[in-house]
């Protein structure tokens, strides 16, 4: 089985203190700010030029480039104020480069020199194939830089690109070999500063406490902080999780309002706030440039201590004397980590999908869904009873509506025992699940990592006895307070205390579980750091029922979708709060679109499923998820796509058009692969929208098929439906039948839309397995290519000697955009020709367009074929 | 018709070739309902058909194609190609359905006769016999239920329109008492007024004259001292109100005391007239909870026939005897002798005892249900505790509330006599003329019996008003179309699950009950949905959520029970409710008609297997 976890970002530790403390929601007192901070604090107020570092001592060697870093004699004896005291033994750098334009760089204290303690490395997240990637350096060409007393050292990155290492003053970059111009630089502003590990002495007060919190510091402080610079950047984007704009916001500069810097610590915010830099559930340090010039840039820093990062607005080092290539846009970032060591990734791009698949290359795609994980899923905090959960699931029949997974919350256990059930509540799990199952719906339960410390629960009996569980400073387990009371953690560095929990959801262990219940891997916020993608989905956290969380929530999306994170997804409806009927209409409009499509509430709040609105926007929410469902053979070609190659299923806008500018700021719309864009409305009572139609392509509107010109802002109506278009040149498979689940829809024949750009040209992809299971990695997978050109389109295949059959055919061919009127088409090779006649685009739209339809040519989908219009 | 029989031969035929050949559909109207059928001739006549929504119109060939021509699904009924399409499964032996055309072919055996999978991939069981002989046997159960509660409903509406003309009654007669006791007060209170103007003026000149005569006429003031002293207990009426009280509710038949103390007969005409009056305002209060239980006799009238004897002397008092039984009625030593004389009658008098118990013997239950009221607080934690000791977890339960929110027995007086009226009236009337505030000297024992009897008359005007106020909302709920709910007014129902007790209590409110504490689900607001819910809002409110609210689904049930509390969203409760005014005579019909079309198709059914 395809592994599908759901990592669930719930409320931790916050919300308790906030619901013993005060029904308000957000307490800005309660989380450090930089200020509070002391690494951050001193990072921030370090002024340019404060890094007298240089560079010496370089070589190559097993294929790397290194060299150390030491502090000039004349500044070792008059060191900085702040720096008074530490060690000044040289550290080491090491620049390696890989395939695809990526150049690493490590900066750690000189193990020969036996510092204290080594620093802390973040494992498990670069894939081990990745050091297969390794291109071994083998020389070096010497170079003087603006009249520089030292040598830089360049080395081949690229075709076209070089990495440069100035020594005195120190700086890393990445150029284009025959302009020059750079594109990422290292340490160009001097604000790098390393603190090294000490042995702690007499009269050394190294502690530091933040209201209840105390922190030893046994090796005192040892914080990084250095400068980083993207060039010919209109924009930066990433590092999430914040609940921001897409393109990040300078925090520092000129005519800015003094803000936080970009904070990068797993918190499970109780009723986080929009529109702040705040770090939340996840963090991950990759950071993604973007300008029209230059095109796409990234940098990524491999450390998951406490990190705050400033966005420098221009001129904020007007005061400084350094002059970098000013011809081209640059926009300087500021880096500051509590501890660890500098492990960093420089990307080249050019392009916008360059750069996330070289990320990917270094940590991971997402893996690939099991098919009903794509579709809609049902939750709430809490489904009370079997006989709650048979009326929700019944009622989605009643209402024709379609779903795949019904989850239950923390309240379905015994006292939040996981893996248990109240048996009072639910007395039959596994009946429950395989009536559910007989419709072909599955269940999610939810597992906690806390473990309540009762003597008489099994899971808790086990670890303690054995020693599974985390331990406080004293050595005792850690006695900590979450929903069940008193309880504990399991150690889950450890990998035989892994593999034991991991036991723990095998079907004869976990009472009650049947195959078709899942798992809701909940509070897991530690865990979440590069690289989750590989196993599971995340959501955007405890969010709320506003407008302004609906609109923030595609920004914070798209950015996890770029940062590799792509199956993720807000809850529908806003996880506090009552969403009005408007509200919740307009979000599943705009989440059906989403990855992760998961509808969510908070006990506290009314009941929302969709057909307790009325009648009209009962039809609204299921046309919206029925879309959704449609769509499925799209999405899961897409999450191919993304489990290939890293490039999201939701895009930017400027992912797509990486050449128009008034997409690179754009959040409100985006790409759900390359052709279809969806533009949300954010607002009440709107009955149209304005949508920003990217350039040099026609958009056909997905209800009526009316084509629009690109380049332009146009206001399109919106009252019943979110406007979605495809753009020209692409085809787009559907699946057109509805039925209750993705399991009824496996026979159900397909739908191409085709629509043809300004030379009567379109192609796309379609990706067919068994939507379940591993086999695809064995090649059970069908992957065909569709072009249409010159009036005939043929089905292409792109996995040549894999072997997965389907009895699928197509039943339907649109076409938009086609100039001609043909009357029919003929089919090769099984010779037959098929209708050609004005049909609906959407059959149950409420909008009749009527556009071009092939019909019934039923062509198997596995099969090679043409079609040709005459 | 012909057409049609033969076209209903057709898809049974048809249906049955595919059910065994489990081909791909070549019969055309699959999933046509059989009154649908007409619909699609001119298929066969002129070959192409509209789309019922009017928007194309497609040929035989288009029919159940697997290819979705009209939006509305009309030219695919058989398959799951149009998303708009309903497929109707016959169902032979149970009730036919139109299904979703999502189900068709879906691989989930929706209708009983397996007619919604045909593509040969899943094979469904024929199961209509089975599942409609369940259903037949629920609906001859519902329909039992409803021919019985037909009848009793059709009793309750009756003896609503009883109980509500009563209370009608009631109060119109009320307001007219209150007309009156408004007058009356009114009247005292002018003169009252007049009295006291004239005392003061008399008290100024008696000043003056005294400063006049200062010295030569001590003797006369000492007089007038003596006659002070007397009054003084006067000044402490409220004191002796309760007691007084106490002392009417049981007091004594008159004659007794008229015997002990003939010298004072108009003190206990007046006195019975009050007495009389609390009985009476006892036995309204009853009905107003909607008693059902006739009363053996009219207590007032003996009463009041006695207080109009009693008037006959109050006429032939002269102004002065009046006057000074009246005041006597509130002198300390009057009171004194009362209460031994109640003592006396309490211990002693079995005759008078008996003769009230008589009296009340109609409504001996009432007055149970009443004390049972009273100590509601009490009552309710009996009643758990009974509850408890039940095998069954949940359980359900009903009895009456005080329907007015500050219960207070002794307040409730009135009277439902006439006569009382009369006799009040008379009374006053007289000690109106009898008393001369233009008379000088005012007899200052005349000062404070007008006092007195003002405010003994605006006591009774203001409790007759909470009456009426009482009665006017009572009768301002909606009951109902038929006024069928009328019974349910003043009564609870309870529903005990796991640990919580569920109060229902129509027109007023609906509680939460854990232990001792006690939380608002909601106070009554409103029927809903032509009178089959109940809803009850803004309860007490909810941490973090919104104000309690409870809906309470109405069914029909031959009687009146609370089941299934149950709370879908925080603070939003459900519940159900039986009661026999949901039993209606329409739907007892329908269900009639839907058995009967089951059993209709039963023996086709034989025929096909």
């Amino acid at each position: 089985m395809k592994s599908v976890v759901f990592l669930h970002y719930f409320l931790g530790f916050i919300l308790l203190v906030s619901h013993l403390n005060s029904v308000s929601s957000w307490k800005k007192e309660e989380f450090r700010n930089c200020n509070q901070t002391p690494f951050c604090k001193r990072a921030r107020s370090r002024k340019p030029q404060h890094c007298k570092l240089i560079a010496t001592d370089v070589i190559i060697g097993d294929g790397d480039l290194t060299a150390k870093l030491i502090t000039p004699k004349e500044f070792q004896e008059n060191p900085d104020e702040d720096s008074s005291g530490i060690a000044s033994n040289p550290l080491i750098l090491s620049l390696s480069v890989y395939e695809n334009g990526i150049l690493r760089m490590k900066i750690d204290e000189d193990a020969s020199r036996n510092p204290p303690k080594k620093r802390f490395e973040v494992p498990d997240v670069i894939l081990p194939e990745f050091e297969s990637k390794k291109l071994w350096l083998q020389r070096y060409t010497k170079q003087v830089i603006d009249g520089d007393s030292a040598d830089s050292f360049v080395v081949y990155l690229f075709d076209g690109y070089e990495a440069v290492l100035r020594s005195d003053p120190l700086e890393v970059f990445v150029r284009e070999q025959s302009s020059g111009k750079r594109v990422l630089s290292f340490n160009s502003h001097g604000l790098f500063d390393f603190e090294q590990l000490r042995v702690k002495k007499e009269g050394d007060d190294w502690e530091e406490r933040f209201r209840s919190h105390t922190d030893s510091r046994p090796y005192g402080p040892q914080s990084i902080s250095f400068d980083m610079s993207f060039y010919g950047a209109d924009f930066v984007y990433g590092i999430p999780e914040h609940a921001t704009s897409l393109s990040l916001k300078p925090t520092k500069g000129p005519g800015i309002e003094e803000s936080e810097p970009y904070r990068l610590f797993n918190l499970d915010v109780f009723e986080y706030l929009h529109e702040s830099p705040f770090g939340l559930y996840g963090s991950i340090p990759f950071m993604l440039s973007h300008g029209r010039t230059r095109g796409t840039s990234g940098f990524f820093w491999l450390n998951a201590a406490e990190m705050q990062i400033d966005v420098l607005g221009s001129g904020w080092d007007a005061e400084s004397s350094i002059m970098l290539p000013s011809d081209q846009n640059r926009i300087d970032t500021l880096w500051m980590s509590e501890a660890g060591i500098v492990d960093t990734f420089f990307f080249i791009g050019p392009k916008p999908k360059d750069v996330v698949k070289q990320y990917a290359s270094v940590t991971g795609t997402s893996a690939m869904p099991q098919l009903f994980a794509t579709g809609y899923h049902q939750c709430r905090w809490n489904y009370r009873d079997e006989e709650d959960v048979k009326n929700v699931d019944s009622k989605f029949d009643e209402y024709d509506i379609p779903y795949d997974v019904l989850w239950l919350d923390i309240e379905h256990t015994d006292g939040k025992r996981y893996f248990t059930w109240d048996k009072a509540l639910f007395p039959n799990p596994e009946e429950m699940q395989k009536d559910l199952a007989s419709r072909g719906r599955r269940m999610v339960t939810i597992v906690d990592p806390h473990i309540k410390r009762d003597e008489n629960y099994h899971i808790h009996k086990e670890a303690s006895k054995n020693g599974y569980y985390v331990k406080d400073a004293s050595g005792k387990d850690y006695d900590g307070w979450c929903w069940p009371g008193s309880s504990s953690y399991i150690d889950m560095v450890n990998p035989d205390i892994r593999s034991w929990w991991a036991d723990k959801f095998a079907y004869t262990q976990y009472v009650g579980s049947t195959p078709s219940l899942y798992i809701w891997n909940d509070m897991n916020e530690p865990s979440v750091f590069n690289g989750p993608e590989r196993y599971g989905t995340v959501w955007t956290g405890d969010n709320t029922a506003t407008w302004e969380q609906l609109r923030v929530s595609v920004p914070m999306i798209l950015t996890l979708g770029l940062t590799g994170i792509t199956f993720s997804g807000a809850d529908v409806g806003g996880f506090f709060g009552n969403p009005d009927s408007e509200l919740l209409v307009r979000w599943y409009q705009v989440a059906a679109y989403m990855p992760f499509f998961r509808g969510h509430a908070h006990h506290d709040t009314k009941r929302r499923e969709p057909w307790l609105f009325g009648e009209h926007n009962t039809k609204l929410m299921r046309d919206a998820i029925r879309v959704r469902y449609t769509l499925l053979p799209y999405f899961y070609t897409l999450f191919r796509e993304a489990n290939v190659s890293g490039v999201p299923v939701t895009r930017p806008m400027w992912m797509e058009f990486p050449d128009d500018e008034a997409t690179f700021n754009n959040d409100e719309a985006f790409m759900v692969g390359n052709g279809l864009l969806v533009q949300g409305v954010y607002t009440e009572h709107a009955k149209d929208v304005t949508v920003y139609l990217p350039k040099d392509h026609t958009w056909y509107d997905l209800r009526s098929g009316t084509a629009y010109k690109g380049g332009k802002t146009q206001k399109i109506e919106a009252a019943d439906a979110i406007p979605v278009f495809q753009r020209s040149g692409t085809i787009i498979p559907r699946k057109d039948r509805f039925r209750r689940s993705t399991v009824q829809m496996e026979n159900d024949p397909y739908t191409l839309v085709i629509a043809v750009d300004s030379s009567g040209e379109a192609e796309g992809e379609l990706y067919i397995d068994d939507g379940k299971s591993y086999e695809f990695n064995k090649g059970a997978y069908i992957h065909r290519r569709f072009v249409f050109s010159n009036g005939t389109l043929t089905s292409v295949n792109l996995a040549a000697g894999t072997q997965f059959l389907s009895d699928c055919t197509i039943e339907r061919i649109i076409l938009l955009g086609h100039l001609s009127k043909p009357k029919s088409a003929r089919i090769e090779p099984s010779n037959h020709a098929a209708e050609v006649e004005l049909g609906p685009l959407q059959i149950q739209s409420k909008i009749r367009s009527s556009v071009l339809t092939i019909r019934k040519p039923n062509v198997r989908v596995s099969d090679d074929w043409t079609i040709k219009l005459l | 018709m012909k057409i049609h029989t033969s076209i209903v031969a057709f898809f049974v035929l048809s249906s049955t070739l595919v059910l065994r050949s489990a081909a791909f559909p070549s019969n055309y109207l699959l999933g046509v309902a059989p009154e649908d059928e007409i619909y699609y001739k001119g298929l066969w006549s002129s070959g192409t058909i509209k789309c019922k929504d009017g928007s194309k119109t497609f040929t035989k060939a288009q029919l159940n194609d697997d290819f979705c021509d009209c939006f509305d699904g009309t030219d695919e009924p058989g398959t799951s190609a149009c998303p708009a399409g309903k497929f109707y499964c016959r169902n032979a032996g149970h009730s036919p359905v139109s299904i979703f055309s999502s189900r068709i072919n879906d691989g989930i055996c929706d209708c009983c006769d397996g007619s919604d999978e045909y593509d040969g991939k899943n094979k469904c069981k024929i199961t209509c016999w089975e599942a409609g002989k369940m259903v037949r046997d629920r609906l001859m159960k519902e329909i039992a239920t409803f021919q019985e509660g037909v009848g009793i409903r059709a009793h309750e509406v009756e003896e609503a329109k009883i109980s509500a003309a009563k209370d009608e009654a009631e109060l119109s007669r009320l307001k007219n008492e209150e007309k009156i006791l408004k007058e009356i007060v009114e009247k005292l209170k002018e003169r009252k007024e007049q009295i006291e103007k004239a005392v003061e003026k008399e008290r100024i000149q008696k000043e003056q004259e005294e400063k006049q005569k200062k010295e030569a006429e001590e003797s006369e003031s000492k007089e007038h001292k003596d006659e002070d002293k007397v009054d003084v207990p006067e000044q402490e009426p409220a004191e002796n109100t309760d007691d007084d009280k106490a002392g009417i509710l049981d007091n004594p038949p008159p004659g007794q005391n008229l015997k002990e103390d003939p010298a004072e007969p108009a003190v206990e005409v007046v006195h019975n007239a009050y007495a009389s009056l609390d009985i009476g305002e006892e036995n309204a209060a009853q009905e107003e909870e909607g008693s059902k239980v006739a009363h053996a006799s009219d207590p007032s009238t003996g009463l009041g026939s006695k207080g109009e004897d009693a008037t006959k002397d109050i006429d032939s008092l002269s102004r002065e005897e009046l006057g000074r039984e009246i005041g006597s009625r509130w002198s300390g030593k009057n009171h004194e002798q009362q209460h031994n004389d109640f003592d006396d009658v309490k211990n002693n008098d079995e005759t008078s005892v008996n003769a009230h118990d008589e009296e009340n013997d109609g409504y001996d239950t009432e007055t149970d249900e009443y004390h049972h009221q009273h100590y509601e607080e009490d009552d309710t934690e009996d009643q758990m505790g009974d509850v408890g000791d039940e095998a069954n977890d949940d359980s359900s339960s009903s009895y009456k509330y005080e329907p007015d929110d500050e219960v207070d027995m002794s307040d409730i007086e009135s009277t439902s006599s006439p006569s009382w009226f009369e006799t009040i009236q008379r009374i006053v009337r007289n000690f109106l003329q009898a008393v001369n505030p233009f008379q000088t000297p005012v007899d200052t024992s005349e000062v404070e019996n007008v006092r007195k009897e003002y405010d003994e008359a605006s006591g009774k005007l203001s409790k007759t008003r909470s009456r009426i106020s009482r009665l006017k909302k009572k009768l301002g709920n909606d009951f109902g179309p038929e006024k069928e709910f009328y019974s349910l007014y003043g009564q609870c129902f309870e529903s005990k699950q796991n640990k919580y007790v569920y109060k229902v209590c129509p027109f007023k409110e609906a509680t939460q009950e854990e232990g001792y504490s006690r939380t608002l689900l909601g106070q009554w607001e409103k029927f809903e949905e032509s009178y089959s819910v109940m809803l009850f809002s803004n309860g007490d409110k909810c941490w973090n959520g919104p104000d309690r609210s409870l809906k309470v689904k109405l069914q029909c049930g031959l009687k009146v029970q609370v089941a299934d509390v149950d709370e879908p969203s925080r603070c939003e409760y459900e519940a159900m409710l039986t009661a026999p005014a949901l039993c209606l005579k329409g739907k007892l019909k329908e269900l009639e008609d839907e058995l009967r079309a089951l059993n209709k198709e039963q023996p086709q059914l034989r025929d096909e297997l």
